[in-house]
């Protein structure tokens, strides 16, 4: 299929995975922050998909549908509570805002 | 130096950079914009390792669904609240030390690890064979999955919506 | 395809909690008044998927093409989870109405979250783990904030969805990790080959990652920063059902995948990552609890402890630390039920009445529900002969026989601390006179859950061995 040996794909994915830890720990924003977790899963589905071609075994691109899926309904639920987050806050004093403090 | 090698480079190197660029962006609509990038580059990356379907899945859901959603958050609350958009980083040093010595050992893990996998099969198209298991072996994963975005939505719905006097 | 009918019967909880999700959803969306009828439809539902579970605990068969497993220990993990998640319902009638924010989303979500424990409990499938896991966690997001005209409960939720989806990530690495050099998702297969698969380094990263996720899960301690403020700023009844069975639903996944480990000998190479994190949590969570007024962030560094005490099985890796763990979180699940329910009873609107002073003096106002809190104090400190105590001792015992005495020994101080903390509570209720003027709403229903948790606590700990027994032969098969 390819000339390049997993390791490549493998290495790759597993940087994708630190810079989204790195944005996580580093990060402020809860949008930031979900933006890195989303690197994160990125980087785990790729791993998927690498070790399920290279397996010859499609078990691994199930999963990543399903990774996926999960994904897209984390991201409605996450949003909807920032939408609630900050619809109270236009009622409650800006600075009680501790959430990104840990 | 194949065309494929050349290929993988390019989305490699989109990939990374873009993602570097979302973790330390000051602006969050220039991280919400490489986070386009950085899908559309693990999605060639799919297409290079023969995943068809998964690669379009990966525009469909990520780019389609997920990041507009990302980008619906934040202009819906900047506007309303009107709180500067740049954001702050803390403690960077020990995060990235931490980080690094995880993932320094990982790597060498996978680049030292003899993988007996021989990557030389001519892609076929896994559609077929993935709905073929969606709806065998996984039927129940399946059918929970249906469940999950139900509640997924009726919970959002719930904490987003507006109270009603 | 199933024409056995110990097959069907055990299949029976997951279609009775499933159908009972979807028949919730039509009864909320076409009836007014649903809040009469959604509270004791689900307990219905809970007690009967409970009943069915305890009695097909002694077969065990495979559900669903190789997905799930039913009877056997997951008969056991179903039963918590259901008695559980029934007794915080009965719990949550009275202090919806004291709040007077009913949204029938509560209850839907409350049984869909316990549908996703038992898939966890009971997967066969790595992938099954995930989809429960996610399942649970994306109701329980939703549950922390399901007051979303309060503050603190927009935040607690906004910070468990954070670190719940981070936790996420982990497990999902951690998966593809062990599906690339196990090449199987299949945990019977992983564990058939457990032996040779870990000298593959990657393999052992994999698992780490997969375990560093369900440690968030089990709030354990350097990841438990998420924990006081998710526990406080949630509904007190949501804490309750959060802090035990969500626990207990990790627990569960860790006793699932190092089955090779418990159940075959292999070698435990995961030991000093249970012995650090189960030292630590268990004297972080009794140090810091004692500098809590709130009795909620008390009752939320106490978890962190328990989660401490309970790795000290996982830790010691052997049949009487498992069988030590599940007898440990069923006692922890209905002491803990039940001393949030007293909190949720004694709390007042918008979050007042919740530090220390308020239950000044509740030994003469309320002599019942000062009894009963006493009661599950105890019970939580580890005092003989209640539930608690025998939890500990199992576990403890399991530790010494693995060889892990020092851990042991780590487990008795800190339990030795946390008395302070528990009995302050009851020092409270009994010797001080009260600052304030505290009105408790009637709550009967509420009261009556915090009986039926104190009575399984007290039976629990009069015939330990029974349960023992029990658990132990489920385990065996």
């Amino acid at each position: 299929m390819t000339s390049i040996p997993m390791e490549y794909y493998l290495v790759l994915s597993g940087f994708m995975f630190s810079v989204g830890i790195v944005g996580v720990l580093i990060r402020r924003n809860a949008i930031v922050v979900f933006m890195s977790i989303e690197l994160m899963l990125n980087s785990a589905n790729l791993t998927l998909v690498t070790f399920s071609s290279y397996l010859g075994n499609v078990t691994g691109q199930v999963f990543v549908f399903f990774v996926m899926t999960v994904a897209a309904a984390e991201a409605a639920v996450g949003l909807a509570i920032i939408i609630a987050i900050f619809r109270n806050k236009l009622t409650v004093d800006i600075d009680k805002i501790n959430i990104f403090k840990w | 130096m194949s065309l494929y090698d050349i290929i993988f480079y390019l989305f490699a190197a989109i990939t990374i950079l873009s993602g570097f660029i979302v973790v330390t962006s000051k602006n969050i609509v220039y991280s919400a914009f490489s986070l386009l990038f950085t899908f559309f580059g693990v999605a060639g990356i799919y297409v290079l390792l023969g995943a068809d379907f998964i690669a379009i899945v990966q525009i469909l859901v990520y780019v389609g669904g997920i990041l507009i959603l990302l980008l619906f958050g934040v202009m819906l609350t900047n506007k309303i609240t009107n709180v500067d958009i740049r954001t702050g980083t803390i403690h960077v040093l020990p995060g990235a030390v931490a980080v690094g010595v995880l993932m320094g050992l990982l790597l060498s893990a996978m680049v030292w690890t003899e993988w007996k996998t021989q990557p030389s099969e001519t892609p076929v198209t896994t559609t077929v064979t993935l709905g073929r298991l969606l709806i065998t072996d996984y039927i129940l994963i399946f059918e929970l999955l249906g469940i999950l975005l139900l509640i997924a939505l009726i919970g959002a719905a719930s904490i987003a919506r507006r109270e009603q006097e | 395809m199933y024409q056995n009918s110990t097959e069907i019967f055990q299949m029976m909880p997951f279609i009775i909690i499933g159908a009972g999700i979807l028949l919730s959803i039509a009864v909320e969306m076409s009836i007014k008044k649903s809040e009469l009828i959604l509270p004791w439809f689900s307990i219905l539902i809970f007690a009967v998927s409970a009943v069915i579970s305890i009695a097909g605990i002694q077969q065990e068969s495979v559900l669903f093409g190789g997905m799930i497993a039913a009877g056997g220990k997951a008969a056991i993990f179903n039963f918590i989870f259901n008695v559980g998640a029934a007794l915080v319902v009965l719990n949550s009638v009275d202090y919806i109405k004291k709040y007077g924010t009913y949204y029938g989303e509560y209850y839907i979500l409350v049984q869909s979250s316990v549908l996703g424990m038992m898939m966890m409990s009971g997967a066969k499938d790595i992938i099954m783990i995930f989809m429960g896991l996610e399942l649970m966690s994306i109701c329980f997001y939703v549950l922390a904030g399901i007051n979303r005209k309060k503050f603190s409960a927009n935040e607690a939720s906004m910070k468990y969805f954070l670190l719940g989806a981070f936790a996420t990530g982990f497990v999902i690495y951690g998966i593809a990790l062990i599906y690339g050099t196990s090449a199987t998702t299949k945990i019977d297969d992983i564990i058939s080959g457990f032996n040779r698969l870990i000298t593959n380094p990657l393999f052992v990263a994999g698992f780490i990652f997969l375990l560093i996720g369900f440690s968030f899960k089990i709030a354990a301690f350097p990841f438990h920063m998420w924990v006081p403020d998710v526990y406080q700023g949630s509904a007190t009844t949501v804490t309750g059902l959060m802090s035990t069975t969500g626990k207990t639903a990790a627990f569960s996944v860790f006793i699932i995948i190092l089955a090779a480990i418990f159940s075959t000998h292999s070698i435990n190479k995961f030991t000093p990552y249970f012995a650090a994190i189960a030292s630590l949590s268990m004297l972080y969570g009794s140090i810091v609890a004692i500098s809590q007024d709130n009795v909620k962030r008390m009752l939320a560094y106490s978890s962190i402890a328990h989660a401490g005490y309970m790795a000290i099985g996982l830790a010691a890796g052997n049949i009487s630390s498992e069988s030590g763990i599940i007898f440990y979180l069923a006692a922890y699940t209905f002491m803990n039920i039940g001393a949030f329910g007293i909190v949720s009873i004694i709390e007042g609107e918008n979050d007042t009445q919740l530090g220390i002073s308020s239950y000044a003096g509740l030994g003469n106002r309320n002599p019942v529900l000062a009894a009963f809190m006493a009661l599950f104090m105890f019970a939580l400190a580890g005092i003989p002969p209640l539930a608690g105590f025998f939890g500990k001792y199992y576990v403890f015992i399991g530790a010494i026989e693995g060889g892990l005495t020092w851990l042991a020994v780590i487990g008795v101080i800190s339990s030795v601390i946390s008395v302070y903390f528990y009995l302050r509570v009851v020092v409270y209720m009994y010797f001080r006179e009260p600052q304030e003027e505290i009105k408790i709403y009637s709550d009967n229903l509420s009261l009556s859950a915090v009986v039926v948790s104190g009575l399984l606590v007290i039976i629990f700990g009069l015939f330990p061995d029974t349960l023992l027994n029990l658990i132990t032969s489920a385990l065996i098969r």
